[in-house]
């Protein structure tokens, strides 16, 4: 499948202030996390991507066409904003119906596609309460539910999970799933990392307006290799290992913790080749166990911030 | 998964269409706000006057008179008509309304719901406008009949007489009620601080420029709105007839189309300003 989106060179300032900076992406179909800390461009990048905000240079293809000015796309997009923001006097069902009506629907279809959504949301109970009285979580599923009543091919998810319990958030995370299954498009933000990491691979690492890394957790960590990469090793002999590893350039630190050393590189791929023969070898002892803490999401994410 | 809907058609929805799904939308919020209740208590203001000039009427005198001269209840309704409603009430009507159609939908961080749907953009300050124009009227209107009933029978004006003035008068403010609303709509979505500019042109350039003779009156509405007042003024005060001299009023037609004039480009002027925009919600 092509792409969902395209941007080439896009760019977005605010007056003096650069929202975003230069992006050229792609992002594939199925679920893309968009990752970054407050202020970062996510916003921005999203509002882009749903045409509420027209790009200052480049281009923005949502698609296959351009999103700014060419309402007949929001057929085919669902979006939840990241706001807590509702007409607080409809009930849940009314609100869904409402905007629904707005695809060119009859009443009667809107109203069975908005209680197919809010079923889908798991919010039948309270669909006919007033919005206003709904709680946090449940007004995160409103929103979501009037995102995807219309059946859009692509959803675009701002903050999704925020304010809901953990019950819910797992039951959300497992719905984001099923939708992207099921043939949707999804992006995702969050600037809480293992949200994302538990809903998809595939992330956009964003700050300061520009696109620091995509692709998945691997090929971004490919793509850091200039910045230390961290290596757990469980050994029978972690002090041997330290010597042997320090007699190479490409490490960069080590420390020692209980039975295991954690070393810092800045060429993975030669370390593990190194580490691979080692204990092929078995020259100093047995190790037990390997691990990175780079493959989390989130030391990737610390690491591209802080560069 | 839960199965969701069929899909629906890929076909963009036509402007007029999707118009009046926002109006349908639209209305109720519009209704039930806080500015309709303000709004609703200062329509209160000529009912309390209207009350009080029948109870005037009725303890003290069996009419009124101005300047001597007595004056059936049907001229005070006319007097209520222009000075109250269309000098007054209509254009503030007009000023608050019309200048937050797009503006509240911002500022309550609604508006993303709207023109995220597939929708032109226009279509929602057109649908908004509509709801304007049926919310507005719907306030207006008790109004209107309560000092109708209260004022017309004193003096021996007689209901049943001055009842098809009463619907030219609806019309009338109907007719006010667009021009103003499109016109402060424009405001609204051009300029900024809309409600200042628009309380300043209603308040300030409107009474100012309809004093003196010349072509400027013509960029106001009330020049045109006058020309659709059917009722009697008293004439014989020095003011009233120093007003008489510099009054230059267009005929009938032309006063309507130059409101039509009025309604149709704003209107599009402010529909063009919404598809241009962007609208930056504040996190």
């Amino acid at each position: 499948m092509s792409d969902i989106i395209a941007t080439d060179h896009l760019s977005k300032w605010y007056g003096q202030v650069i929202g975003l900076n230069d992006v050229s992406v792609t992002v594939p179909a199925g679920i893309t996390g968009l990752l970054g800390p407050n202020g970062a461009g996510k916003s921005t990048f999203m509002k882009l991507v749903t045409g509420q905000l027209k790009p200052s240079k480049g281009t923005i293809n949502v698609l296959g066409q351009p999103i700014w000015n060419n309402p007949s796309q929001y057929f085919r997009i669902g979006f939840c904003p990241e706001q807590d923001s509702f007409y607080e006097r409809m009930t849940g069902l009314e609100w869904v119906s409402a905007l629904v009506r707005l695809n060119g629907v009859s009443e009667s279809d809107a109203d069975r596609m908005a209680t197919r959504a809010i079923e889908a949301v798991d919010l039948v109970e309270a669909m006919h309460k007033k919005i206003g009285a709904y709680s946090k979580g449940m007004r995160q599923r409103i929103k979501m539910a009037q995102a995807l009543a219309h059946d859009p091919e692509f959803l675009i998810l701002d903050e999704p999970l925020s304010g809901m319990d953990p019950i819910m958030r797992r039951k959300t995370i497992r719905l984001i799933k099923d939708w992207a299954r099921a043939g949707k498009s999804i992006l995702v933000s969050s600037h809480i990392l293992h949200e994302i990491e538990s809903m998809t691979a595939n992330i956009l690492l964003i700050n300061q307006g520009r696109i620091l890394a995509e692709g998945n957790v691997h090929q971004i960590r490919d793509l850091i290799d200039e910045h230390p990469h961290t290596v757990y090793i469980k050994a029978d002999q972690p002090r041997a290992l330290a010597r042997e590893f320090l007699t190479h350039d490409d490490v960069l630190s080590l420390r020692f913790e209980e039975a295991a050393v954690v070393v810092q590189t800045g060429r993975p791929d030669a370390f593990y080749a190194r580490l691979t023969d080692l204990a092929a070898s078995g020259s100093l002892g047995a190790i037990h166990e390997v691990t990175s803490p780079d493959d989390n999401l989130q030391a990737v994410f610390k690491y591209l911030v802080k560069a | 998964m839960t199965e969701v809907a069929p899909r629906t058609p890929h076909t963009a929805p036509r402007t007029v269409s999707s118009a009046f799904r926002i109006f349908d939308l639209s209305l109720g919020q519009m209704l039930w706000s806080r500015r309709s209740v303000f709004l609703g208590v200062l329509l209160g203001g000529p009912v309390a006057l209207a009350v009080a000039l029948r109870v005037i009427s009725a303890m003290y005198t069996s009419g009124f008179r101005i300047n001597g001269a007595m004056t059936p209840g049907s001229t005070i309704f006319g007097m209520m008509i222009w000075l109250l409603y269309i000098r007054f009430i209509v254009p503030i009507l007009g000023v608050f309304y019309g200048t937050s159609l797009i503006a509240d939908e911002v500022d309550d961080k609604t508006i993303t719901y709207l023109f995220t749907r597939p929708i032109p953009r226009r279509a929602v300050l057109i649908g908004k406008y509509l709801a304007y124009l049926v919310c507005t009227i719907l306030l207006v209107l008790p109004s209107v009949m309560l000092v109708f009933f209260l004022v017309v029978p004193t003096g021996g004006s007689t209901v049943a007489e001055a009842f098809p003035p009463l619907l030219a008068d609806f019309a009338m403010l109907a007719i006010g009620l667009a021009a103003y609303g499109a016109l402060f709509a424009f405001v609204g979505t051009r300029l900024k601080r809309p409600l200042i500019i628009g309380l300043v042109f209603a308040f300030g350039w409107e009474p100012a420029v309809l004093l003196f003779p010349g072509y400027l009156k013509r960029l106001t509405v009330a020049y045109y709105l006058q020309a659709l007042v059917k009722h009697e003024m008293p004439q014989d005060s020095a003011v009233s007839m120093l007003l008489q001299v510099f009054r230059e009023v267009p005929s009938v037609g032309a006063s309507l189309a130059g409101l039509a004039v009025i309604v149709g480009l704003t209107l599009w002027a402010a529909g063009r300003a919404v598809e241009s925009r962007e609208y930056i919600l504040e996190q």
